[in-house]
């Protein structure tokens, strides 16, 4: 095996040991890399009754198969364990800086467990791994410590580092490398917070990796590269970054305004699009490494509230959450909000549903003044939002914190009220794409991704935009957004494309323009997989199954793949007005079409079997 | 050509569109907005079958053929599906990733005018009945 080094770091910080292991290569030919694999080590090592915020429990970083190689859209790993927000599989991909210098540096990933006496950070040069003290850094902002870092290791050293959320266990805070590139989802930053652990710092003195075959996958490189820069979409990303079509997905009703209440604002569409954004605050584009599409924002906002000197912008995701969602569409706001959310350690998707439930229990009168110690939640209030409610939940201070910084749907469960206006799956707030305006198969790759409502699971949301095309393996599928039509079928071929893409850690921008035959090449040229298309596609699906056992083994059915009432009641207004999901009906047939079992939501032990999961089967079945 | 009887059919139609909707504010405010200027290429059906549209410096133009200066946009497509494009029948991201439609320049501009698209297949349907041809309405 090439390309992949087989080795991860493994840390036991309660004992401060530090061993080095050796991953058997069929992990690899099996699960991939990236999520895939962390969920196979966390299947093979994870502690299962453990929770989430415990010593014993399980933090995994993972590189994929590509990660230093300089194609465009390969920079990027995976953060996985058990979700302190959902309690369920969680897994987060993370762009940037990290991936490439980790496999640089002779590794494939890392394994954390236990816990720290004190603040610490792990320092990896090469061979060399320390745990050394961070009390220094403990209390202080992810971006301001990324900088404290930086100064004290040099600028080549890459980090990952949590904020004051992740120390208070917030349970959606994030973990940020180069102090912006998020692993948002799913709350990994409080597991770190958890394990006492505040940065992982990391240099490889070479920058080198083996290859299958140097020859043939240096010219894919070549080949892939400018097609992936050239395409279309890569130059929309480019110039307007990746709120580029916030104005067409705001007439499709894809945009979620005031907590999913509607699903058209005519006025936002034009003043918070991506191209709004490049007219009024952007400075200059910056990327992930080796990545030529480049749709990175960075922004300055040189007066009024919301002024924030040259430094990262704001995403579709936050320009969203922290707009329309919560019934604003001031983008400096938005410019704002994401820089205060990076220094705090937040997951701005998390945090911005959360408010959006948290501001309409309010004007239903489910949270009261008592509630919110005496802070009126109105939409739009910016003020209110950035400077009282968010910095309130990163210190977990006051009842609303307290409240808030569990999420929206234990918020609800909290005070027993308000959980048919959540808007999440499993326990994890949805994405800033709305299923009924954005596409009913989104509905349901929402309802049965492991970690819950997640876009970037697979590709369904491109696919039901026309985006995804591979006719090699007979995915030709016209799909309607708005209609039930084959999404169950598509969905199939979906979750195996999904696999591949976080296992392979391969941005979904990127690897729109990679075929079938591509991504064949890659695996058989980079890592050495030595696949035909069938395999590869069962490795994306043997995936999407072993996350689906270890959800079973927390305890997870098929009640659990389902969307909350709020976001399968027909849209009030918007081109989706009035229409129904056949939400059920997808479901059922997609159960049926993959063999799972219908209360169990797991394939039956047959598939598993098919699959070379026997051994898996042995444990569920 | 499923649609067309020649060349010139198809162009004579989209070129009366385009000039129908410099007439409405709406229509014309977003064209204005994208401030290129966009040869629609058709030329897969005929050397001559292609128009351009002049949205430059808060003016409005339209013409058959390709026009004289250097165009900052250009959709290559057949006449055909130009036709269910303009009936928003076509769904453009479809017909790209499938390469049915090929672009050269910046889009960006173009992201801007996708709403409206229902609108210009109203003028496209009112176009074609000025046109005497009813029977290709989509």
């Amino acid at each position: 095996m090439k390309a992949n080094t087989g080795k991860i770091i493994d840390v036991d910080l309660s004992r401060g040991a530090i061993t080095i292991d050796e991953l058997p290569e069929e992990y690899y030919t099996k699960y991939i890399g990236g999520s895939g694999l962390a969920a196979k080590i966390f299947w093979e090592r994870g502690n299962f009754e453990a929770e989430p915020l415990s010593p014993e429990a399980m933090l995994i970083f993972m590189n994929g198969p590509f990660a230093g190689l300089k194609l465009s859209g390969v920079s990027r790993h995976s953060t996985a364990g058990r979700s302190p927000l959902t309690g369920g599989w969680g897994d987060s991909s993370c762009g940037g800086y990290f991936a490439p210098e980790l496999r640089y540096a002779g590794y494939d990933g890392l394994v954390i467990t236990g816990k720290s006496e004190k603040p610490s950070l792990l320092l990896i040069e090469d061979d060399k791994v320390k745990i050394l003290d961070a009390a220094e850094y403990w209390g202080k902002g992810a971006t301001d410590v990324n900088e404290a870092l930086k100064e004290r290791f040099g600028k080549a050293y890459r980090t990952l580092v949590i904020g004051p959320a992740g120390e208070n266990l917030v349970k959606y805070s994030v973990i940020l490398n180069e102090g912006h590139h998020a692993t948002g989802r799913a709350g990994f930053g409080a597991i770190m917070g958890s394990k006492n652990l505040k940065a992982i710092v990391l240099k490889a003195s070479k920058k080198t990796m083996t290859l299958a075959d140097p020859e043939k996958a240096e010219a894919l490189r070549k080949d892939l590269n400018p097609r992936i820069k050239e395409a279309l979409a890569s130059e929309v990303l480019h110039e307007n970054g990746t709120a580029a079509n916030l104005i067409g997905g705001m007439y499709a009703g894809d945009v979620p305004i005031r907590n999913w209440t509607s699903n058209f604002w005519e006025e936002a569409a034009e003043d918070l699009t991506g191209s709004t954004l490049t007219e009024t605050y952007l400075t200059r584009r910056s990327s992930c490494a080796f990545c030529g599409i480049a749709c990175k924002r960075v922004v300055e906002v040189k007066d009024g509230p919301w002024a924030v000197p040259e430094g990262p912008g704001p995403e579709y995701e936050t320009i969203v959450s922290f707009g329309t969602l919560i019934g604003s569409i001031d983008l400096a706001a938005t410019c704002k909000a994401g820089r205060v959310c990076n220094n705090l350690g937040i997951d701005t998707i998390s945090a911005g549903g959360t408010i959006a439930w948290a501001m309409e229990a309010f004007e239903k009168g489910d949270l009261t003044l008592e509630d919110t110690g005496g802070i009126e939640l109105k939409w739009g209030d910016m003020d209110t939002v950035i400077n009282k409610v968010v910095p309130l939940i990163a210190a977990r201070e006051g009842k609303l914190g307290e409240l808030l910084a569990e999420g929206s749907a234990a918020a609800a469960k909290k005070i027993g009220k308000g959980a048919d206006y959540t808007v999440h799956a499993k326990g994890l707030e949805a994405p800033m794409h709305d299923p009924r305006g954005g596409g009913h198969g989104l509905a349901l790759t929402y309802a049965v991704g492991a970690r819950g409502a997640c876009h970037v699971a697979d590709p369904m949301l491109f696919a039901e935009m026309g985006a995804r095309y591979y006719p090699e393996i007979g995915f030709e599928y016209e799909l309607e957004p708005m209609t039930d039509e084959n999404k169950a079928e598509a969905a199939v071929t979906i979750i195996a494309i999904g696999g591949l893409e976080n296992s392979s850690c391969f941005c979904q921008f990127a690897d729109a323009e990679v075929t079938i035959p591509d991504w064949i090449e890659l695996f058989n040229t980079v890592p050495g997989y030595g696949w035909d298309a069938e395999e590869m596609l069962r490795a994306g699906r043997r995936v999407f199954y072993l996350k689906r056992l270890i959800n079973f083994r927390f305890g997870r059915t098929a009640d659990d793949d389902t969307l909350t009432k709020r976001m399968l009641e027909p849209a009030r207004d918007g081109e989706p007005e009035g229409i129904e999901i056949n939400f059920e009906g997808m479901k059922a047939r997609f159960y049926e079409l993959t063999k799972m079992d219908p209360v169990k939501a797991i394939p039956v032990k047959e598939v598993l079997e098919e699959y070379g999961m026997g051994d898996e089967a042995g444990v569920v079945w | 050509m499923e649609y067309w009887k020649d060349a010139n059919e198809p162009i004579e139609a989209f070129v009366k569109l385009f000039e129908k909707g410099f007439k409405d504010p709406d229509l014309s405010g977003g064209l204005k907005k994208v401030n290129q200027l966009i040869w629609f290429d058709y030329t897969q059906d005929g050397p001559d079958c292609s128009f351009w549209v002049d949205c430059r410096g808060g003016e409005l133009k339209t013409g058959p053929g390709k026009p004289d200066d250097e165009p900052n946009l250009t959709m290559s497509l057949s006449a055909d599906d130009a036709h269910r494009s303009w009936s928003n029948k076509l769904n453009p991201v479809m017909a790209i990733t499938r390469k049915k439609i090929r672009v050269k320049g910046s889009a960006t501009g173009l992201l801007k005018l996708a709403p409206k698209l229902k609108k210009v297949a109203v003028l496209y349907v009112e176009t074609l009945k000025e046109l005497g041809r009813d029977d290709i309405i989509l």
